[in-house]
Parts: C-alpha cells; structure tokens; sequence
C-alpha cells in the first residue's frame, strides 16, 4: 500500500540564495497549470523545460539529490527566458522570478557565467563601453553594413538583422510636422530612465517618450548619472553587479525628487520596480531602495493616466505583443491598449498568443540562440497570420527580436514603440492644424 | 512537492531489460532528444499533481506523432517492458506514476486531427489539451462539455483515461458521455477500434469498458469526442452563507425543484480565503462559513425564471447576499476562482493531499460535520472546495511534508473521512481515478470476487499487465488472481 512520504528537510546550499527562497518553491504544488503558459515547454515539450521541471530541480538542490554542477540543472535553467508567464497564471503566487534569478546566482559561485553573456553584460556595466558599442551599433546601420550581413548564418548574422530592425523601428520621426510638446505640468514631474538600448539604438523613441509625456502634462526630465538598470545581470545571476548598477541609479534618480520615474523599456522597468527586493537583506539600501521602486511607472501608465489626449489620424492596423516583463513581471496589460486606441483610425487587430514570449528575453537570444529561434519562429507564424502592418510593443529587446525575424524572413511588417505611434498621431494633429490655421497645434 | 530523492526500487521484474541498448533503439524511433534515461531528467516525472507520491521512471520516452507511438509500443511489446502512458501529469490520484518503468509521454501529440461542426464531433490526438479543444471549436458555436478544474492544461487523453469530471459535468455528463470512438493500441502492438460515429454501436459498450481504464488497457491514438452546442443563455449566481450546513441545504433545496443546474459547486471558508489571496481572486466574501457558485443555461425563454427561482431559494434557506454575474468578464472571474483553488492550496502549506469522495446529496450536511469532526480530531487543515449538485466531495489537506508527525495525522484523516464517506453510502472517486492514491481504499466497497472481475476484464486488453503495473486494483486482495486465467471461475461485478 502506498502512503504520503515524509520528505526530509535537510539543506545542500545552507547559505545559498536559493536557500533564501525556500518558501517560494514550497509554494509550488505542483498542479501544471503553468505548462501552457510557459514558451520553452510549448515549443520544446519536455517537463524539464517547464516552471514545474525548473522548480523540481531547483528543490533538488536544496535537497542534494543533484549539484550545482549537474549537467542537467546547467541545462534546463540556462534555457529558461525568464519570461515569468508562469507567475501570471500561478495559483499559489510562486515568485518564480525571483527562484530563477537565485537559482543562477547560486550556480554562478560553482560554475562561471557563459563567456559570451561575461562579454556583454561586461560592456553594460562601463558607460564607456557601452557608448563605444552603441557608436558602433549606429554606423554599422547607418551604412547599411548590418543589412548586408543580416543574412549571415548564426549569432553574427542574427546581430546585425536586429540592429537593421531599430532603423526600420524608429520611424516616428521620419513624419513630418512637428509639435509643441508643452503640457500644463500639473500631473508631476518625472524623470526619465534613458536606458542603453532605448538611448543608444532608439533615441528617437526616448525622444517622443519625453514629447508624448510632456503633451500630457508631466514635467520630464533627464537625471544626470544614472546607467544600466542592471537587469540582464541580475537574470544572469551576476547579483553583485546589478546591486552595484542598482545603487548608482538609487542615488541618480534621488537627487531629482521626481514624483514618478519613467520607463520605456519593459525590462528595465520591471528590474527597477524590483530594487526593493534585490537589496531586500541590505538594511543600509533597503529603504532607499523600496521608496525608488515604488515611483517607477511604465510609460503607457503614466499616459493612460492621463488619457492619453488625443492626437492625429493614423490609420494603420496594429498588432499588440506583450512585452513579457509589462505583462507578467509588472502585471500592467491594459495601459498599452489604452494608449493604442486612443489613437484615431488606428485599427488593433488580434494577435494569438500576444501574451506568450518572442524569444528575446535580454541577452537570451545571442546566448542559447537555437531555443531563441524556435520560441521567435511560433511567435512570428502568429504575427504572419494577421493583417497587421506594424507590431506594436514596449521593450527594445522584443522589437529587435521580432524586427530580426521580419527582417529576415523577408517580411512587409516591422516593429515599432507603441510611444512613436502616439507621437505619430500628435504629429499629424500639428500638422493638419497647421495646414488648416497655419499656425502650431497644441 | 519534494521527495525527488526518494525514488523507491523498481517492482517489476522486467526493468532489467530497461537498459541502454533499448534507450538506444527508442530513440531511433523518437529522436535522441525524446528519449530520457540520465535519473536527474527524470525527476520531473516522479510526480503528477498530487505531490504525495514519487516514483522514479527507469525511462521515459515521448512520441511526437501517431505512428511513434505505435512503433515505440510494439517495442515495448517485443522486450515485454511494463510502461505507464502520461498526459500532462495534472492527475490527482498517482495514475501517471512510473515505479522503475518506462513513461510514455503522449505531451507532445496535439493536433486537432478533424472537425466535423454539422455532426458535432471532432478526432484529436491524445495530447490535445483539453481547453485547446474548445478554443478549437469556438468558431463554430460549440465547445467540449467535461470541463475538469485543471482543463487549461489536462490532455484529453488523460482525461479518456480518468474518466473525468468536472463543475458542468453536473447536467453534461462526464467524459464517457462525451466519447464517441476510439482508436486504441492494446499494450501488445494490435490497434484496435472501439466504438464508432454513427450512432448506438453494435455489441458490448467497449468505448465505455476504455473510459477510466486509467491506462490500465492501453493507449489511445485518436479520440472522437461528441462537442456540444454553446448554450444561448447562461447566468452564474454566487451566494453565501454563514454555515455550511445552510449552504448544503440550499444544494437539496435547488435539486429538489427539478432545475438542474449547469453547474453547482461549494466552496469553503479556506478554500476562499486561499482563493481570495491569490491573482484568481474572484471577489468571494472571505467571511463567510461557505459559498455557492450555481451556473443556470439554456434557451433564454425560461432562464430568468430558473434564475429567481434559484435566488428565492438562497435567501429562504439563510444565503446573505446573492451576486449575479452582470457580464462575461465578472462570470469568467468566478469561474477562474473555483477553477484554480486545487493550486492555490499551495498558500495553506506545501505539500497537499486531495480526496475525491461522492456521498449522495442528501447526506451533505451530515458528512460535512463529520469531516470538520475529523479534521479537528486529527488536528489537520481541511479546504473543502466540490461539485455540490452531485455529491462529488474534494477535501484538500494541505500540510508540511517534512513533519513526520502531521504527515501520519494527515494519513490518519484521510482514511477516516474515506470510510465515513462510504459508509454514509458513498464511494472513493467521482472524477480523479483510483490511481496509486486510493488502491488502498479499494477494498472498501469491492469484494475480493468484484475486484477478481476487474482482473478479469483488464486481461482482455493487457494479458500480460504491462499497462500501468500496480495501479486501480490491489492485486493481492484479487483471490484467483494467483491462479492461471483459464483455473479462473468467472466472476461478477458486485
């Protein structure tokens, strides 16, 4: 006869970070219902590769049946994105975020981060290094040497189909007209987090963020100082250095006194409204660190807020994806769709499995590219089965991922911030009036 | 969950012969990928959702397409190796359980193979996941009545297999009314096609022998499911009250007046307030003793007077206050609650244990009052959260695993509330299987004679018992089960 075992409760990695987050797995009851939700079992079909699995291996771990140094523990954690769709359907509210990040710091003191991730998330702890690769990123677009290898096979090939991606992206300033970007103020001040990526490849996009806000009557400013967000280090289990990125923008934004920081990268924000737990047994920062968290907004909740006033004709059809860190890891799904159909004409049309991961998931696609790829082609299948003329979103690492994808499978369809499409719209508004009075809208 | 270290050795003798060189030959078959054999892959497969028990596979194997799981089944077949067949593993009673055998995963079958709107039918694979289905057929108007609490992520396979449940079930029926055709690869390689599309079948109900055989006859390849028609009118009431004992008259009253209910469920104080405090939160009153979702539909001439008649009834027998959904978005919500209380079980504590009793209907109050007597005796936490309207009761023990103390009270419980539910004239399972979980209980209601039956009847399909070993049936209490098939006398069900 078979009864309920007693499960003995000793600890492999007594000081571990996984150890800290013990009570996050033992919320875990293992019912499934994350498997659907999560993009690795659905294109790879393996438990292994599901939250439950994930989760499994984890409490192996703590439990010594298996070592930080398994191959099989290697494996199927480094495959996961880090996509946190799991949470979101989660009936137990397993943190799994904050289980994965731990499980990778606690891997990282056995066994050294991958060489390429060291490489890049070396270059987005040193501002100079960063500005240097960005400088690099924009000439390589700019003379059309990433077109030309976008088509190369591999890693290299897939690069440069991104960086072609971001000219194709930043589109909103081509419109013509121009408007006077001056709100009231009365809705705050907020200070605006310009990020590598965002600020490097789509200064466009930072720019109509801060036009768009002002419109809508925020005062927006850009805070001396501040650098990485330090996420891609914290998903990599590099802790150390996201804390020490963490503290100098802490410091950053507090010499503002903002009332709101603003995010336009879906992936940063979600890491920032986090700093209150990255310093969770730091007394020193905690504090500090929960008061930043909490002003932190996404940048269509901040505009949704406020309407967003309306602007312009622009008549396109439109696909939403999720980014998976708005949607899941913030919890913020309608504010996007209030910003898009606050836009006249604009046509929204359905997009399956908006909801589910591209692939991008940080630095996830240059370091495991070949489950990157078969997560981005279910992704760009669903984008093909609609009539949409752009996809819309709000993370420069999906609009690169999907952008790549569209470019090279030869796609009409481009990515685009769902902000650019607003700044469109108010750029039409000025321009109309101006062609009606002769004079400037707004 | 846990427990992945306690992996017990293999029971049948044939694991020997699960060895490399048939790893080997499996993944010819499957791919090098599809087949998994290192102990530390298989963890995740010592377990489904009822994480009380573990057992280690010796090795799993997934099929992507049908005929993978035809020729990995005849392998199995000529080196005469005991496999378990596994949907998503989202059972609650240990059915998917390996000990030291070969998994076949059927996760990976999941195309909608046709679908015919005008006859209301449609053939999946058995790895089509249950709410999949239905979105399949959306378009046309219909959906798949069976609608078990985990149906965003079971397979119909594994629901083929468990003959499940679930809230609709109440005036839909359950899986076996749903299953027109199968067709069948019997554990010896022979494919076999049970029922059939057109109509009453001629001979011996075979389709229904299949349905809850819980992969004790086999595998299905291809299931032919009859879909229902999206009714025109549906209202979904929540009401609440300040005793359970109110609740469960209230359950006898709504029955009584000829109304059946699409769907009548109960759900405790715990279960609301694990409920309440997880993203499912669907606005159920964390103060009252119990709560009531009750789901009226049909042709909306008649349905508002159902609707009042169920709303007098509530408040006559004590309800405080009646919700009625007002839209589609607030009746998907408290659906959603109902739906996800088994997994937000893992709030109460971490491990879980999950009964599947039936009482008849009549006899709620009482049993109810029972079951707080033994949960307080046993000084165990029971959720009660069940299918009301028929008798389907699911008590969850949620408790620490790792304290041997309340592990025993908790076992203690559970056979308690088993044996008070079957001698109230009720039975051990309405929708979850016997499984691994409730074999022991087997010998509560059957006699060693019916159980000897069931032997019988599994041997038709799987002479030599290599599909799913050890489970349903306590072997040992089989009187002529020693003996060979032909020595046997024939037996009856009881």
């Amino acid at each position: 006869m078979s009864t309920p075992v007693v499960v003995p409760r000793e600890r492999a990695l007594p000081d571990s970070p996984l150890a800290k987050v013990q009570a996050g797995i033992d919320a875990c009851v293992h019912c499934g219902f994350c498997l659907q939700a999560c993009p690795t079992y659905l294109t790879l079909e393996d438990e292994n590769d599901s939250p439950r699995g994930r989760i499994v291996l984890m409490r192996s771990l703590l439990e010594g049946t298996l070592t930080p140094t398994n191959d099989s523990v290697e494996t199927h954690i480094a495959r996961c994105l880090g996509c946190r769709a799991c949470e979101t359907v989660c009936p137990s509210g397993v943190p799994y975020g904050h289980l994965l990040e731990a499980t990778r710091a606690t891997l990282a003191r056995s066994r050294p981060i991958p060489r390429i991730a060291r490489a890049i998330l070396a270059v987005f702890s040193r501002r100079s290094l960063l500005s240097l690769a960005m400088f690099g990123g924009r000439v390589m677009r700019a003379t059309g040497i990433a077109r030309l290898m976008s088509g190369l096979p591999g890693r290299i090939g897939f690069a440069m189909a991104m960086l072609t991606s971001t000219d194709r992206a930043s589109s909103s300033s081509d419109e013509p007209g121009e408007y006077l970007s001056r709100g009231n103020g009365t809705r705050g001040n907020v200070s605006l987090l310009t990020g590598c990526v965002m600020e490097g490849l789509f200064a466009g996009t930072n720019a109509a963020t801060e036009r768009t806000l002002a419109v809508n009557d925020y005062l927006v400013a850009r805070p001396a100082g501040q650098v990485c967000c330090g996420a891609l280090h914290a998903h990599a289990g590099d802790d150390e250095a996201a804390c020490e990125l963490a503290r100098s923008n802490i410091a950053a934004f507090e010499r503002e006194q903002c009332d709101y920081v603003c995010v336009n990268a879906a992936g940063c924000g979600a890491m920032m409204k986090e700093y209150g737990h990255l310093f969770a047994d730091d007394p020193e920062w905690h504090e500090r660190a929960k008061t930043l968290s909490a002003k932190v907004r996404d940048v269509t909740e901040l505009l949704s807020v406020a309407g967003p006033k309306r602007g312009g004709s622009v008549p396109i059809r439109v696909a939403y994806d999720a980014p998976c860190h708005l949607l899941h890891a913030q919890r913020v799904s309608s504010p996007p769709l209030d910003v898009l159909r606050a836009i006249p004409d604009l046509e929204l049309v359905p997009l399956v499995e908006s909801d589910v991961c591209c692939g991008s998931a940080g630095i996830y696609n240059l370091v495991e590219p070949e489950t990157s790829n078969v997560v981005l082609d279910r992704k760009l299948e669903n984008i093909e089965q609609t009539n949409a003329d752009v996809v819309a979103t709000g993370n420069p690492g999906c609009m690169m991922q999907i952008g790549a994808g569209l470019v090279r499978s030869g796609s009409r369809k481009s990515t685009v911030h769902l902000v650019d499409l607003l700044d469109r719209s108010y750029r039409r508004a000025a321009r109309d009036s101006d062609g009606k009075r002769g004079g400037r809208a707004k | 969950m846990a427990a992945t270290s306690v992996a017990s050795a293999p029971s049948v003798s044939a694991t020997s012969s699960i060895d490399q060189a048939l790893a080997d030959r499996l993944a010819a078959i499957v791919g090098a990928r599809r087949v998994l054999f290192r102990p530390s892959e298989l963890l995740t497969y010592t377990a489904d959702a009822l994480p009380s028990y573990f057992k280690q596979p010796a090795l799993a194997v997934f099929p992507g397409t049908r005929d993978e799981v035809v020729a990995v089944v005849r392998e199995l077949a000529a080196c005469g190796v005991p496999f378990v067949p596994r949907g998503a593993g989202t059972g609650l009673s240990g059915g998917a359980l390996a000990d030291g055998v070969v998994l076949v995963g059927l996760n990976r079958l999941t195309r909608v193979i046709s679908v015919d709107p005008d006859n209301m039918m449609a053939t999946v694979e058995p790895g089509v996941v249950n709410v999949a289905l239905s979105r399949a057929v959306g378009a046309y108007g219909l959906h798949y009545a069976p609608d078990p609490s985990s149906q965003a992520a079971c397979t119909i396979g594994g629901n083929v297999a468990e003959n499940a449940g679930g809230p609709h079930c109440l005036k839909y029926g359950v899986t076996t009314n749903h299953i027109l055709a199968l067709e069948v690869i019997l554990p010896s390689g022979e494919i076999v096609t049970l029922g059939g599309t057109d109509g009453e079948n001629e001979g011996y109900d075979l389709v229904g022998a299949f349905v809850g055989s819980e992969g004790c006859f086999g595998i299905a390849l291809a299931i032919t499911v009859r879909l229902s028609r999206n009714p025109e009118g549906v209202r979904t009431l929540l009401a609440d009250f300040m005793s359970i004992d109110a609740a469960a008259q209230t359950v006898s009253a709504i029955v009584a007046t000829g109304i059946i209910p699409a769907a009548l469920e109960m759900i405790d104080q715990a279960t609301i307030r694990a409920v309440e405090s997880s993203i499912y939160a669907a606005g159920y009153p964390t103060d009252a003793a119990a709560a009531l979702l009750i789901e009226l539909d049909g042709a909306i001439a008649g349905l508002e007077h159902d609707v009042e008649t169920v709303e007098t009834l509530c408040r006559a027998n004590g309800a405080r206050t009646v919700r009625i959904a007002r839209d589609e978005v607030e009746r998907t919500r408290l659906w959603q609650g109902r739906k996800k209380a088994f997994g937000a079980m893992g709030r109460v504590s971490s491990h879980l244990v999950v009964q599947d009793a039936v009482v008849p209907r009549t006899k709620l109050p009482e049993v109810l009052a029972q079951i707080h007597r033994v949960s307080q005796q046993n000084r165990v936490k029971v959720c009660n959260v069940f299918h009301a309207g028929d008798g389907n009761l699911h008590p969850n023990i949620a408790y620490d695993a790792s304290d041997a103390d309340e592990t025993a009270r908790v076992h203690v419980a559970m056979r308690e509330i088993m044996t008070l539910c079957v001698d109230a004239g009720g039975t051990i399972t309405g929708e979850h299987g016997v499984g691994l979980d409730k074999i022991a209980y087997m010998e509560l209601i059957f006699s060693p004679e019916s159980l000897a039956a069931m032997c019988t009847l599994r041997e038709v399909f799987d002479p030599e018992r290599r599909s799913n070993p050890g489970k349903v049936v306590p072997v040992h209490s089989c009187r002529e089960w020693h003996m060979s098939p032909a020595a046997r006398p024939s037996a009856s069900l009881a």
